[in-house]
């Protein structure tokens, strides 16, 4: 009989395959057209949510609510200000001058920052509604399933070494938020803020314009 | 969570594991045929501190002529086109005309035990991929 906590494991492993397979065999394969990158990322997608259901998931649960979007943020703000400090302070000190229009400079950056939101809530959604809670359910709540969820999140942009340490920090921060605050809105926020002050502030060279997977060596 | 919808969540793993190992292969398959011609065949008949020489023929355009790259111990020596006269390939029914023998003219080579190998360049359909595969098998050759 498969227990819970072992279906839980399966279902991570089972959704981080689909993206290891999309980052590393799918995107060097797939040549000009990308379509076939989404079969994995939708075969994720039906696991994901039928499996809310099948657990009983409510919206609320998942942490797309507004009740206490507040709160969260509140938790996010001390750790935000601290990392976005020392991105300042390393790109500083690594001669490269902070430039807050370089995301993607050839578009407008309140679109960028509304598409860094909404890439961020995606994210944040697979990361903490789906890979948070099933770590929890494996390891309880508390400082075990805060790592395992932010060592998923970092192996999941190997091998971008500077993307891999900066996406461990912030997956920690978030773990711990979504766990006393769920609330995915305030996640994909700061998300989206901390993307766009670290590429701000870093340099370019460091980041490697968040390539990850097979592309990082394109 | 009841053994139902356990049931039914393992069932969605597996179904999902299924199609994804389907698409996988299908990806190495088409990999495959993007990289490689199943269809090439050659032989590389001589090599000496002279020359080069062989036949190749791409039987899925048997009226083509294959480009061919030369390589001495593993070094890259030159490119060409197998189109010399080679009747005997023709008369073996594995070319439809008499042109497609390869001479390379071998470069300076110290004394020693060398090895030729020559590549058939395979581009894939968009010719965004050109790769490179082995015509018969490698030569061995002594230069005294």
């Amino acid at each position: 009989m498969i227990t819970d906590r072992s279906l839980a494991a399966w279902e991570i492993v089972s959704v981080i395959s689909s993206v290891l397979i999309a980052e590393w065999i799918l995107s060097a394969s797939a040549g000009r057209n990308k379509l076939i990158i989404a079969v994995p990322a939708a075969l994720a997608f039906v696991l994901i949510i039928g499996s809310h259901f099948l657990r009983g998931e409510s919206l609320r649960d998942l942490g797309i609510r507004l009740d206490n979007f507040l709160p969260a943020l509140k938790l996010l703000s001390l750790p935000m200000i601290i990392i976005a400090g020392i991105a300042l302070l390393i790109g500083f000190l690594s001669g490269a001058r902070p430039d807050f229009f370089r995301w993607h400079a050839e578009r407008l950056i309140i679109f960028q920052l509304a598409l860094g939101f909404g890439w961020g809530f995606l994210q944040q959604y697979v990361l903490q509604s789906f890979m948070n809670r099933r770590a929890q359910i494996i390891l309880g709540r508390g400082t075990a399933s805060v790592l395992v969820t932010a060592v998923i999140f970092s192996i999941l942009h190997f091998p971008n070494p500077w993307l891999m340490v900066v996406t461990f920090v912030g997956g920690v921060v978030w773990a711990f938020v979504y766990q006393r605050q769920p609330n995915l809105f305030a996640l994909a926020l700061s998300h989206g803020v901390m993307t766009w002050v670290l590429v701000s502030a870093l340099p370019p060279s460091a980041l490697n314009h968040l390539r990850i997977g097979l592309k990082y060596f394109a | 969570m009841n053994s139902k919808a356990r049931a039914r969540l393992v069932h969605l793993l597996i179904s999902k594991s299924i199609v994804e190992a389907l698409l996988i292969a299908g990806v190495a398959v088409a990999f495959f045929f993007a990289t490689t011609n199943p269809y090439l065949r050659g032989v590389l008949d001589t090599a000496d501190k002279t020359s080069v020489s062989g036949w190749a023929v791409d039987e899925s355009r048997p009226s083509a002529r294959v480009e061919l790259q030369l390589f001495i111990d593993d070094r890259f020596v030159a490119a060409a086109i197998a189109d010399k006269f080679r009747p005997d390939v023709h008369e073996a029914k594995r070319a439809e005309d008499d042109w497609h023998g390869f001479v390379f003219s071998a470069p300076q080579l110290p004394a020693g035990n060398h090895e030729a190998r020559v590549y058939a360049v395979h581009s894939n359909a968009s010719g965004a991929r050109k790769t490179l595969q082995l015509i018969g098998k490698p030569y061995r050759f002594r230069i005294e």
